[in-house]
């Protein structure tokens, strides 16, 4: 079955053109990279699917629903974004809960994360104290507190320094296993063991899509710079 | 369920940082002080009404707008767009946190002002009960509207510019009510809070049948 379906998917906000016609299909199970420069469209292509916005032309289609029109696939789709979506004048406990409870997730499952990601211990203080590490691993547990079978990983490591980063990715293809995930970056060497097949965006439009069989760097400059 | 959800969240935040009642409690108390001070004691009587709406209006504007803008500002709102929950609970949520900083604020701001300007009100219940019908239609439109106003730049100036032709008929009314209350004359009370019911039930049926538009995208 197809995770995630996007037919000839135009995106505008006003005059800008930020999707030309984009086509993917995303397996079940299947981990997927897109790849591309800033402002390639790769942001809002997860917004699309995680139903933030409507496209303007296309059909986008999450578990064979249409996201933004249907509330009920969003229990499906977990999203972590350089954004954490928490509140900073809550503890991770009371974030955790509310979306919990957003989502109709067990609460059992909080203790649980909390002890996976390394912060029962700080389960009580206000996100506003945290690392930017520790927010990062606390947005992850918030993504999947309701056990989504679609990960979207939107940019994740921003702001990291080197050692969180790699702490990070390692955490992302622990949980990301029998998942299946999305994972947007500009940086292609934090695709390698992630990710199986590669889209790469440039200016809205996809110029490759595939399983990488040779250098990936070499792959996205011919693809970034050349076309193909 | 999910809009008490969002709602509870909203006044722990609140009641943690007190950010926004504060706010809104202080500003009331020194319009009003300021209000008694320049005011004749003998035309009180005559301006306390408009004057107590207009501190509740500027205060409102000050504080029932961040509930929205708040969310904007720290990159939740996305969290929020992106949960299993309609944008109606949403709106919900946010009306319900709104009303009960309304109902803080008018339950210590009230008194003061009642005290400050000497009034001597006939009916009390019936003058709280059209202070809090308004507030309630003031509620739902600010709730609602801010919504729209939260991308632009200059949002703080427009929220007031897109409130004040809609809450009109809810102002206008709310004063005739409170006026007829502090005199007693209660004969025709009947038809402004009528008006300011049936208009705040109106704000929150169209509310929610656009909300989902603003909301979204």
């Amino acid at each position: 079955m197809k995770a995630v379906e996007l037919e000839n998917v135009v995106k505008r906000f006003g005059n800008i053109v930020a999707l030309r016609g984009i086509t993917l299909t995303v397996e079940e199970g299947e981990s997927i990279a897109l790849l591309g420069p800033n402002g390639a469209g790769k942001t809002t292509v997860v917004k699309l699917i995680a139903g933030l916005l409507k496209p303007s032309r296309g059909t986008v289609r999450v578990f064979g629903e249409v996201p933004w029109k249907n509330y009920g696939v969003r229990k499906r789709i977990g999203v972590v974004s350089h954004n954490t979506f928490l509140y900073e004048d809550l503890t991770a406990y009371e974030n955790l809960l509310f979306y919990c409870r957003l989502y109709d997730a067990e609460e059992g499952r909080i203790d649980e994360l909390l002890e996976f990601f390394g912060l029962k211990g700080r389960k009580h203080d206000l996100v506003r104290g945290f690392s930017r590490g520790m927010k990062q691993r606390l947005s992850i547990a918030r993504a999947l507190l309701h056990d989504p079978p679609l990960l979207i990983l939107d940019e994740p490591t921003t702001g990291l320094d080197i050692e969180g980063r790699r702490e990070l990715l390692e955490l992302l293809t622990e949980v990301g296993e029998e998942k299946t995930v999305i994972f947007t970056t500009h940086d292609v060497r934090e695709v390698e063991g992630i990710c199986g097949r590669v889209a790469i965006i440039k200016d809205g439009r996809v110029v490759y899509c595939g399983v990488v069989e040779e250098d990936l760097e070499e792959l996205y400059m011919r693809a970034i710079y050349e076309g193909a | 369920m999910k809009a008490l959800e969002v709602a509870k969240k909203d006044l722990r935040i609140e009641f943690r940082t007190k950010g926004t009642l504060n706010l809104m409690i202080l500003f009331a108390l020194v319009t009003s002080m300021m209000f008694s001070v320049s005011i004749p004691m003998s035309v009180a009587e005559r301006v306390a009404p408009s004057l107590m709406w207009l501190v509740f209006l500027f205060v409102g504007m000050l504080g029932y707008g961040r509930a929205f803008l708040r969310e904007a500002e720290t990159g939740t709102l996305e969290g929020l767009k992106m949960a299993p929950i309609s944008p109606v609970s949403v709106l919900v949520g946010k009306v319900l946190y709104n009303i009960v900083l309304m109902l803080l604020m008018e339950a210590i701001v009230l008194p003061i002002f009642v005290g400050l300007f000497d009034l001597s009100v006939s009916k009390p219940l019936l003058m709280l009960l059209s202070v809090t019908l308004g507030n309630v239609g003031f509620v739902v439109v600010v709730s609602s509207l801010s919504i729209l106003v939260i991308k632009s730049k200059t949002r703080e100036m427009l929220l007031p510019i897109l409130i004040f032709p809609v809450v009109f008929p809810v102002i206008t009314s709310t004063i005739v009510a409170i006026r007829m209350s502090i005199s007693g004359d209660i004969s025709g009370i009947v038809s402004p809070l009528s008006l300011i019911c049936g208009f705040a039930i109106l704000m929150f049926v169209v509310s929610c049948l656009t909300f989902e538009h603003a909301f979204t995208d």
